[in-house]
């Protein structure tokens, strides 16, 4: 027998998509349907049918003493932190794209919080630094928070002139621990975005004669701003799934409870807010990137 | 050692260095005197800004890895004598001891060799696999299992846990086949692609073999070469250190997991686990023991000593891979 080579190639696509495809049934979609069906239902009582239509998510939003308070919450330190993460990995990764002694060390001090803070030792870690006296990452930011950057404010001259950004300063240099540990993944992401950036395109701009400023934002940013894309959506999704952030911890305590239906209920009211808001967030961001054409 | 200075020195038509810029200089407009001039500062003072901030950044990472070394071997005295700060004055072992008898070390790290490193095998095979299968053959309906994918990235673990759950305690639908504190709990999904953060790896490998030149298999193709003999003997070694790469982030999720394991197990001994549970053992053990006259500061020796020896293991990997981490990652098709 003979199939066409298309044929044939099609078919081996599905051999190799084969067995990923058994353990999604299996595994996820079942489960996922599962979960969407159960926060309209009241499984506790009654584990086949007792639908009761919405009722699980006005609990969850108008019931729930926490929920709505501490998914706002969420949503705002989302919103704050991810831009943050996101600057700060890029200037990392510019900074380790350049050449000096010791780059391969920074490089590997820098992807280390990628192997540690997943897990339960970053609890910890940032447990005992809270309430062990001596730590000195904590006075670290201590320092920064209150000597450095309200005197170097005043230093300029710019102190009262607005409340807020200084606030925003304050907040970003006292959370530069939670800042430095949690961007391991975007600057391994931005590094690998930068070393594809081609050699011709540097030397076009050293033949110009263009400062470094203008090299970043007239070829380092347009290379690197498909991967800002995918660092944003990580970031969001990241920060989102993340079992220690409050709504996900309520969800979890939910559970624990055995109130699946009304968990599963702020699990995908949670979980359509942030589908909602990423796809407004890349439509725009969409807009604003660069697309070689090869 | 004078000639040679002197022949620096020299350029061409017997002008010192000097003497020739300035001839230079003379040809050159204002502004290009400016903007080399600027260039040279910054050239100059550059470096030690760069070193000033790295050094900040890095000893933020670092410290409290340094704290933890710093802990663990000190008696837990140590912790109330203002005079200690990072050397500890009674060194000794014998804190990383009680917390490795406590956390039931060794075994401990076999139950999570078995189940955590088998998994990460077994996934990053299976999830090449599917990635292979999405980045290079045609086949109908490729979009929206493609659109599955992405799904498997955003859904957060913990809002199918349940729905799992049921599917593991009644398999297949047969309520006598639970798999509820079985291993396979554990390896079917990593088998099938569906392992921890599965979706993320099936991209990357996606992304990556999108990136490697179509010529390589037709070639194998035309020669006769059957579809899986060249995905294993063509692509593979070809993808090497993408799949060291993909390895190591595989190895840290189920070594740092500890809520699919404890989901799926009653019982399970994982490294994660044991450390999370650390602070509740340590209180049945070694602090009753002591009767329980070791204040809230004295614990914590215990507790870093506990979380120095459960990351042990991947640091030491890591030492040996970030080579392949950190120089090869152009290659490790994170960007496509």
């Amino acid at each position: 027998m003979k199939i066409a080579y298309e044929k044939r190639k099609s078919l081996y696509g599905y051999g190799f998509i084969a067995l990923w495809f058994i353990g999604t049934v299996l595994f996820f979609i079942v489960p996922l349907i599962k979960s969407f069906t159960y926060s309209f239902r009241d499984i506790e009582r009654n584990v086949f049918g007792g639908f009761v239509g919405l009722d699980n998510y006005k609990q969850a939003f108008l019931g729930d003493e926490v929920y709505a308070e501490r998914l706002i919450s969420v949503l705002k330190t989302t919103a704050l932190k991810t831009p943050l993460i996101l600057i700060f990995a890029l200037f990392v990764a510019v900074l380790l794209n350049q050449k000096f002694h010791g780059r391969g060390f920074a490089r590997a001090v820098f992807f280390l919080p990628v192997i540690v803070a997943t897990g339960p030792v970053y609890n910890i870690i940032t447990g005992n630094m809270a309430t062990s006296g001596n730590s000195g990452a904590t006075q670290f930011s201590t320092m920064f928070e209150t000597d450095l950057v309200g005197e170097l404010l005043e230093f300029l001259g710019v102190y009262g002139i607005s409340d807020k950004l200084t606030m925003t300063i304050q907040s970003v240099t006292t959370d530069i621990f939670g800042l430095v540990w949690n961007a391991g993944i975007q600057i391994l992401i931005f590094l690998a975005a930068l070393q594809n950036i081609p050699v011709s395109a540097k030397e076009a701009a050293q033949m110009e004669g263009a400062t470094a400023w203008e090299y970043f934002w007239k070829i380092t940013f347009p290379y690197v701003s498909p991967m800002i894309l995918a660092n944003l959506i990580f970031t969001i999704i990241d920060s989102f799934t993340d079992p220690s952030n409050l709504v996900m911890d309520r969800v979890l305590t939910m559970q624990k409870d055995w109130q699946y239906g009304l968990s599963a209920a702020m699990a995908w009211a949670y979980f359509g807010i942030v589908i909602v808001a990423l796809g407004i967030i890349v439509a725009i961001v969409n807009r604003f990137i660069y697309y070689e054409v090869d | 050692m004078a000639e040679a200075i002197k022949d620096d020195k020299e350029v061409g038509n017997g002008m010192s260095k000097r003497q020739a810029k300035k001839i230079r200089m003379a040809s050159m407009n204002k502004q290009e005197i400016a903007y080399l001039r600027k260039k040279a500062i910054i050239e100059k003072v550059w470096p030690i800004f760069r070193f000033l901030i790295l050094f900040g950044l890095c000893f933020v990472i670092l410290y409290p890895l340094i704290y933890m070394i710093s802990c663990a071997f000190r008696d837990p005295s140590d912790m109330n004598d203002p005079t200690v700060m990072w050397i500890p004055r009674n060194l000794t072992l014998q804190v990383i001891k009680d917390t490795a008898h406590a956390m039931d070390f060794w075994n401990t790290l076999k139950t999570t060799l078995i189940l955590n490193i088998g998994c990460s095998l077994v996934q990053v095979c299976s999830c090449a696999l599917a990635g292979y299968g999405f980045a290079r053959f045609r086949f109908k309906g490729k979009g929206l299992l493609f659109g599955i994918v992405v799904l498997m990235i955003l859904v957060p673990s913990q809002v199918i846990a349940i729905p799992q759950y049921q599917q593991f305690r009644n398999f297949l639908g047969n309520p006598d086949w639970s798999l509820i504190n079985n291993p396979l709990s554990m390896y079917l999904p990593a088998l099938t692609g569906n392992g921890i953060r599965s979706g993320l790896m099936i991209f990357i490998f996606r992304q990556f073999f999108k990136g490697l030149p179509k010529e390589l298999e037709d070639a194998a193709y035309l020669d006769g070469c059957g579809p899986l003999r060249t995905f294993v003997q063509i692509m593979i070694p070809n993808a090497l250190s993408s799949f060291l790469t993909v390895f190591l982030f595989s190895v840290v999720w189920y070594w740092n997991d500890y809520y699919v394991s404890s989901t799926f197990f009653t019982s399970n001994q994982t490294i994660a686990l044991m450390l999370k549970n650390l602070g509740n053992q340590l209180n049945n053990t070694i602090l009753k023991d002591m009767g329980g006259t070791a204040g809230f500061r004295e614990q914590i020796v215990w507790m870093e000593a506990g979380c120095l020896i459960s990351i042990l293991p991947i640091l030491v990997m890591y030492a040996f891979l970030q080579k392949y981490f950190t120089e090869g990652i152009e290659r490790s098709g994170l960007v496509g």
